[in-house]
């Protein structure tokens, strides 16, 4: 049902565009072209879909498990696979002859299509699907909704796991388990523990939780393709006073983004909002790109879609985007600290999705792993 | 995204067993007449990179170049921060940031007056990084993925008791799933977890889940498990992938008899070599073929199909997960192991 109103979304673009067909290449990691044309979620090898302008898409894989799968999971969409991914595709290409094909992402587009391509290039679609990729439709955002809840149940199931003594990759076991319990396809999820030396995150290193560190964790639960980010904090024991005074700057931050999201604001707005919190706690250097990377980020189909929430980014923040915004960076006193809300751009302002409180989390020091 | 424990483990991958890769390669480019060999990684075409350094990026992408002599460089567009991590996990290559890898590469090769420069699965590389390293520097572009297969093919030792280990956890870790289970996420949540308890870096569960219907594999937890079911698990612990079948029923004669099948063919597959013939595989007795294949690790591929009952293998490769769908009494068994392990692949491999 989704899959069949994202195509007649992307063939109505593709008309406006004037396209006869268009080319869609992804992976595991870079999915969201691919998935909104195919509504396959790809996950060993490559795939490229292609679509032509009368709605016909065609799904080529180079792996034979994924091929099986896609056959049982999306029987609607016509899967093809081909070991000789790039030389198959080149050929169904070339039989449309000297029309209009766009392809993207542009980036990641594989080399030996373009240069089998050769004089006719393909126009560049990734403007093209990344409009579609950020503003939505209402049924999308409905499967945005989805993914919410289980952002708020997992990161509860995260915080009932951390206890004194626990590694950290045993804290993402637990995750992973209920995920799958509950049918989530994927998750990005990042971690940090201890204090001031941690200064991001990353997948766990074996640290074992101990009292007075800080546990931070980016959870981003994908259903039926949607993703869905939250960014909590806790303290293994009772927070002390600085983490306190860093937490309440953050949540303010947090706070002032999200006082600003509504269509017709900039990316860099949103950024600039959460940013003047910092400078005027006499943190700004610890918002540039030295200690931090985004200030929040779309969500969809991928989890670190555009727009980028950066001071440098003038995308317009339009209805039915979705996005996390997320003051993380680190503190020179505690260290990297995260807090993030995911949310829906409504006419009159953000429908907040995530509903975790905006709390900084202790748990027990005497909560001990088994 | 890779979000299992990702670790250094020296004692189980030495720096002196990466830098043997690295001198073989590079001999391999020497005779070739290339001034270097690029390979391309993310976490799903990881498996190059991984091999030349111990190293899986869980995100993002990057290349490593390797030239003639020298330490590799890992090229890649991730922070200096996230490039904190990479040296702490992987003590094998010089990191090198950049919005723009494949320019960094470019400058990089420039600056050797480099001008023949191999690249493994050059049809498959993004083309944003072609055009990145083209636009530095007008080297000749040519395909290393035969050159690095012939290289790659060679197990080592390392690597096979690596591909023990992880099956050993796999095997393991299918101990905790449910076989009474209504659906098939009561089987494979508690799997999964048991998995990474293990300290597994990434994992796939996919579930046949009633083989009297369909033998395909499907992802969903949310399917009801029939009578008989196959369970596949695609597992990575410290960069080396397996995968392995198992087919289960929650009736107790039949599970006995599958638990039977199954230790049966723990015992005679390591032993049975990876070269894509299937004509000596012991099933067990009275059991009738359906099909099979063989899969190994490939190019920037962790596992691909290399062989199967209409494909011969076309080069030799370091390990095989051979997957075998049967019928034995009435039921249908799917089963994978590791194959190519067995003591004389140990004593080539150790040499």
């Amino acid at each position: 049902m989704i899959g069949e109103i994202r195509k007649k979304r992307l063939i109505e673009a593709m008309l406006e565009a004037g396209l006869d067909g268009l080319v869609l290449y992804g992976n595991a990691w870079q999915n969201d072209y691919l998935r909104y044309a195919a509504d396959f979620g790809i996950l060993e090898g490559e795939g490229l879909a292609v679509v032509t302008r009368d709605g016909d898409v065609t799904l080529y894989l180079d792996d034979e498990l994924e091929g099986e799968r896609a056959a049982v999971e999306c029987p609607e969409v016509k899967t093809v696979v081909a070991d000789d991914l790039i030389g198959t595709v080149s050929g169904v290409i070339g039989r449309l002859g000297n029309s209009r094909i766009a392809a993207g992402p542009k980036r990641h587009l594989p080399y030996g299509l373009a240069a089998q391509r050769g004089d006719l290039r393909f126009e560049d679609a990734t403007a093209l699907v990344d409009r579609l990729l950020m503003v939505k439709s209402a049924d999308e955002l409905n499967a945005v909704r989805s993914a919410a809840r289980l952002a708020d149940e997992g990161y509860a199931v995260f915080r009932n796991a951390a206890a004194v003594g626990k590694k950290d990759y045993e804290l993402i076991a637990e995750i992973e388990s209920f995920f799958r319990n509950e049918g989530v396809d994927d998750n990005f999820m990042i971690i940090g523990v201890g204090g001031p030396e941690v200064r991001g995150m990353a997948p766990p290193l074996g640290k074992i939780l101990k009292p007075g560190d800080l546990v931070t964790t980016e959870l981003t639960p994908c259903v039926n393709g949607y993703y869905v980010q939250i960014c909590r904090t806790l303290v293994i024991g009772e927070p002390n006073e600085a983490q306190r005074k860093v937490f309440g700057i953050y949540n303010d931050a947090l706070e002032a983004g999200l006082a600003v999201v509504r269509p017709g604001v900039t990316a860099a707005d949103i950024a600039r909002a959460e940013n003047d919190i910092f400078r005027a706690h006499g943190l700004g250097e610890y918002v540039t790109s030295e200690y931090t990377r985004v200030r929040g980020h779309g969500l969809g189909l991928f989890p670190d879609t555009k727009p980028h929430i950066l001071e440098d980014v003038n995308t317009v923040i339009e209805e039915g985007m979705s996005m996390i915004v997320h003051p993380n960076t680190y503190n020179p006193e505690i260290g990297y600290f995260v807090h993030g809300d995911s949310l829906i751009v409504r006419a009159d302002g953000p429908e907040i999705l995530t509903k975790t409180p905006r709390e900084l989390f202790s748990v027990g020091a005497r909560r001990i792993a088994a | 995204m890779r979000h299992g424990l990702i670790l250094w483990r020296e004692d189980e991958l030495s720096l002196a067993d990466v830098t043997a890769r690295q001198v073989r390669l590079q001999q391999a480019i020497a005779a070739a007449g290339l001034d270097g060999v690029l390979i391309y990684t993310n976490h799903v075409r990881s498996a190059g990179v991984t091999w030349v350094s111990g190293f899986t990026p869980y995100w993002s992408d990057g290349l490593v170049l390797v030239l003639r002599d020298g330490l590799p460089i890992f090229l890649t567009a991730l922070s200096k921060r996230v490039g904190e991590w990479v040296k702490s996990v992987a003590p094998t290559f010089e990191v090198a940031h950049s919005p723009f890898p494949g320019k960094l590469a470019g400058e990089r090769l420039a600056q050797l007056g480099a001008k023949r420069l191999g690249v493994v699965e050059l049809d498959r590389m993004p083309g944003g990084v072609v055009d990145e390293i083209l636009s530095v520097l007008p080297v000749e572009l040519s395909d290393a993925t035969e050159l690095f297969t012939a290289v790659r093919g060679k197990a080592d030792r390392a690597e096979l008791d690596l591909v023990r280990r992880t099956d050993d956890i796999a095997r393991e870790a299918f101990k905790a799933g449910d076989i009474k289970g209504r659906l098939a996420g009561d089987f494979t949540g508690p799997v999964e977890r048991a998995v990474r308890l293990a300290g597994a870096e990434e994992c796939y569960v996919a579930v046949a889940p009633d083989l009297s219907q369909d033998r395909r594999f499907i992802r969903t937890g949310r399917q009801e498990l029939g009578r008989t079911f196959a369970v596949r698990l695609s597992l990575a612990y410290n960069g080396v992938w397996v995968r392995r079948i198992e087919t289960f029923s929650a009736v107790s004669e039949i599970a006995a008899r599958l638990a039977s099948v199954s230790a049966e063919l723990d015992r005679v597959s390591p032993a049975f070599p990876a070269n894509g013939s299937i004509s000596a595989f012991r099933l067990p007795y009275g059991a009738e073929l359906i099909d099979w294949h063989l899969e190994a690790p490939h190019g920037t591929r962790p596992l691909k199909v290399v062989a199967d009952a209409q494909t011969p293998l076309a080069a030799p490769v370091p390990y095989g997960i051979l997957t075998t769908a049967f019928t034995l009494d009435g039921e249908t068994i799917v089963a994978s192991r590791p194959v190519g392990l067995g003591d004389s692949s140990m004593r080539e491999a150790a040499e």
